[in-house]
């Protein structure tokens, strides 16, 4: 009777287990599928012709990259920062606790919200109107957790032998901090980055109010009234706006780089990751 | 990874992009259904005389209104007229009209609607529709089944077109709850995805395969279709203008563009995404 | 780690550290503030009536907002019960029992699904769920295939990997001492998850479902899509399943639609739309915050 209630157990959730993969690969193997014809060395090369139906994505390619660059640029000193703060300075006391509550807060906040924020702020009060900077700042607030948190468990899980060492040595806290603590968790920066940069290339919510149009951009002059195209904006518009068959290649093609992407910089982060990860759990 | 060494190039170069860009930027914004003739035209002067030109279709119509209004854009589109309202909100703008075609809004059925006979509807039972008095198909000739009503998005030049037509003035327009559609190809797909739907659709984009236009029944009981013969007369009540806008007379870049859109090639650039050309009107 | 005898001092890298981390602090505050700021007219225009109103039509400057709560409420909790069965029961296959190697291939496949755009599941969702759905659903008739059922089944599948991952990760963080003691005992090993594993990484789990609601309660292009995007669709009776295969709209359909931009040059209009944005503010901290108390109360040691 046991027994028989152990390999029901088992088979539901092999069930739920054989569910879950098997959709996640019918939408991975749908993307892929289709997008695949549209793949070429011109796709990636050229720019969009006729709404969408011919023509590649390069400008859409640099208008994300140009926007995920920012994203860094804007987050990583203050996820330095914060991190500093959490894992050194106040390393024992009841700020840790508060940033990490703030982080989980701005975790939390849904991408529109941040699309909102920026249509008051950069384009409402700042009269920048859409910039490719709006789109950065927004992005790198929107990642900003996510790099800090893993800065945060690499600096934490730092063995203690190498701090006392130098502190052995004479050397005071910023001198440790930028000689040892920093070169040695910067595998913390980099994964947790690659991590957000993953997310904030596929975002469309915080940039379509602020940052990016559909077509015409090509780069940016300037910061006010300089837009960049998009990967997933052109996904969003083309989604709603056209299903001839022209496009419909076209666009599982951007769909399908888009994922390619975000595969790739989650790819390269894992060994790191899990590395981390287990180091944190498992001690 | 060659995506990623690009990056800093790119980030240079946008930098020095200021250094480079000589003639002014052309942005235009508006109407999608204006946009299908112009993004190619704008395609066509990038190739050929290096304009820089930027294309976005935010908010459609009222979107391009409000943006050459607020001076973000030097044409805005729009697929219908100018109503006081919009000339009142901006007092300092000299809105000028420039037609460049025309085009009917049609309302589309989907496929099982049209099989069952029903071809045309009058002012009196489209109104009843809209405002939810009648629910179901049978009460104005169709098949037994709910009338499933996408509702063009208000703002929408489309829209504003049929509540024209209706009520005379869109301010008169009751409120209704409606699901929403936005793009000419969203009303088009859901229309053709669901059975018992019907949409206010630019009647060049009714391919007659998977959505079907309605004639309309005048007054006297006469079906009047939407032809090309119909539209250029304005027999067909639901007719509307294609206008490029601008602040006053087209200067510079804008009047190249303009100009070029009124040339025979820009007419046929019309003509081509099935919207009657200048000539084919008859006044 | 403890360096012996560091002191506080107003070095560089201290004020480094200090103003950037202040930066982030102000960042969160000033998105508070301008979202009350900015909705102040409509606060004042209706009142409570805000948040009670059954209507929204903007044009007569009528601005309700409960129908669009209730809608992402609904499509929120839906897919949470959906994903958490489904993510749950995964996640304790591949943590109880898959052997490692097994494991870890089916947890690097999830983590990297877990970065699809939305944008993706929102194509996915137009293109192929919402016809699906309708013809799923032909038998009760729906209006079309856009409904509130299938904005939360496509919910669904994107939390599924979050709320898999991190209840993995709790399950795995129950010390095996206490597994290995539960056999000892006789028990089988699906007592044993029942009765000693899951139990203790309940606080885990729950963190888990609490941050996929979060995920869910938030999710705005996915939803856009396939939504319907129907104003005012207020349930005559609350309990009744008709509305979920209706056509809705959530709280962040409407903030991610056109209205946004119309409502741009007018400051009623305005205030409303940022005024929707403040209540899922609201609603998204009060998940977050519920899960951060929960995620503290950890399982003692064994």
């Amino acid at each position: 009777m046991r027994k028989w209630k152990n390999n029901v157990f088992v088979a539901v959730t092999g069930a739920c287990a054989l569910l879950s993969c098997g959709v996640l690969l019918l939408i991975v193997g749908a993307i892929f599928f289709r997008g695949l014809p549209a793949i070429s060395w011109n796709f990636f090369t050229e720019q969009i012709r006729l709404v969408g139906a011919a023509g590649g994505i390069f400008y859409n390619l640099v208008g994300t990259l140009i926007l995920i660059s920012t994203a860094l640029v804007v987050c990583t000193p203050v996820a330095l920062g914060v991190g500093l703060l959490c894992g050194v300075y106040g390393r024992h006391s009841r700020w840790r606790e508060r940033f990490m509550v703030l982080l989980h807060l701005l975790n939390g906040v849904p991408s529109i919200l941040f699309g909102i924020l920026g249509l008051i702020v950069f384009v409402k009060f700042f009269g920048w109107g859409k910039s490719w900077l709006s789109g950065g700042i927004l992005l790198g607030a929107m990642i900003l957790p996510t790099v800090t948190i893993a800065l945060i468990e690499r600096i934490e899980s730092l063995p203690a032998k190498y701090l006392e060492a130098a502190a052995g040595l004479g050397l005071n806290t910023s001198q440790i901090i930028w000689s040892v603590i920093v070169p040695q968790s910067l595998n913390g920066l980099i994964t947790g980055s690659l991590l957000g940069l993953a997310r904030a290339a596929g975002e469309t919510a915080p940039i379509m109010f602020t940052a990016t149009i559909f077509a015409g951009a090509t780069l940016p002059h300037g910061i006010k009234e300089s837009p960049v195209l998009s990967l997933p904006y052109h996904i969003f518009v083309l989604a709603q706006d056209s299903f001839d068959p022209s496009v419909g290649e076209k666009l599982w093609g951007t769909a399908l780089v888009m994922v390619g992407m975000v595969v790739l910089l989650s790819l390269i982060a894992l060994p790191m990751r899990l590395r981390i990860h287990e180091e944190a759990y498992h001690p | 990874m060659m995506l990623r060494s690009l990056r800093l190039p790119l980030l240079v170069s946008t930098l020095l992009a200021p250094l480079w860009t000589g003639a002014a930027t052309l942005k235009i914004n508006g109407s999608t259904t204006v946009n299908l003739p112009v993004a190619e035209a704008a395609e066509m002067l990038r190739a050929e005389q290096k304009m820089d030109i930027q294309v976005d279709t935010q908010g459609g119509s009222s979107g391009g209104i409000s943006a050459l209004g607020d001076g973000l854009v030097q044409i805005g589109m729009a697929s219908k007229h100018l109503s006081d309202a919009d000339r009142a909100k901006y007092p300092k703008v000299s809105f000028k009209e420039i037609h460049i075609g025309e085009d009917a809004v049609a309302l589309v059925v989907s496929r099982d609607v049209w099989e069952s006979g029903l071809r045309a509807l009058t002012k009196e039972q489209v109104r009843d529709i809209y405002e939810g008095r009648v629910k179901n198909w049978k009460q104005v000739g169709g098949p037994d089944r709910r009338i499933a009503f996408f509702n063009k998005e208000p703002g929408r030049g489309t829209w504003e077109v049929f509540v024209h037509w209706l009520y005379g003035d869109p301010k008169k327009a009751p409120q209704v709850s409606l699901p929403e559609v936005g793009g000419n190809e969203e009303s088009r797909n859901k229309v053709a995805s669901t059975k018992g739907a019907v949409s206010q659709l630019s009647s060049s984009w009714a391919n007659g395969k998977t959505v079907f236009a309605l004639a309309l029944k005048s007054e006297a009981g006469e079906a009047i279709e939407p032809t090309t013969e119909n539209i250029a007369t304005h027999k067909y009540p639901m007719s509307r203008p294609l206008f490029l806008l601008t602040n006053g007379e087209a200067r510079d870049e804008a009047k190249v563009f303009v100009d070029f859109v009124l040339s025979e090639r820009g007419q046929a650039l019309v003509k081509k995404h099935g919207y009657l050309a200048l000539e084919q009107l008859k006044k | 780690m403890s360096i012996a005898g560091w002191k506080r001092r107003a070095t560089p890298t201290l004020l480094f550290s200090f103003g950037f981390s202040a930066v982030a602090v102000l960042f969160l505050l000033m998105m508070l503030v301008l979202f009350l700021w900015q909705s102040i007219p409509v606060w004042r225009h209706e009142g409570f009536g805000y948040l009670f109103g059954k209507q929204w039509f903007y044009r007569g400057q009528q601005f309700g907002a409960l129908p669009m709560i209730y809608g992402t409420v609904v499509v929120a909790a839906l897919a949470l019960v959906m994903a958490a069965l489904v993510g749950i029961g995964t996640a304790i296959f591949i943590a109880e029992f898959l052997p490692s190697r097994a494991r870890l291939i089916v947890k690097i496949m999830v983590e990297l699904l877990s970065g699809i755009p939305s944008v993706v599941y929102g194509l996915l969702g137009v293109l192929f769920l919402r016809n699906w759905v309708y013809a799923a659903l032909a038998h009760f008739d729906p209006l079309s295939g856009d409904t509130l059922l299938t904005a939360a089944l496509l919910l669904a599948v994107m939390i599924l990997p979050t709320i898999m991952t991190l209840t993995d990760d709790a399950l795995r963080g129950v010390p095996s001492a206490q597994r290995t003691a539960a056999r000892g005992l006789g028990l089988t090993h699906t007592e044993t998850i029942l009765s000693v594993t899951l139990p203790q990484a309940a606080p885990g789990v729950l963190s888990a479902v609490l941050l996929g609601l979060g995920r869910a309660l938030g999710e705005t292009i996915a939803v856009f899509l396939v939504v319907g995007r129907q104003d005012n669709q207020w349930p005559s009776n609350l309990l009744s399943l008709r509305p979920l295969i209706e056509s809705g709209q959530t709280l962040t359909s409407k903030l991610g639609g056109s209205e946004t931009h119309i409502a741009y040059g007018d400051p009623l209009h305005w205030a409303a739309i940022v005024g929707l944005g403040l209540i899922l503010l609201a609603l998204t901290v009060a998940v977050t915050m519920t899960g951060i108390r929960l995620g503290t109360r950890k399982a003692s040691d064994a």
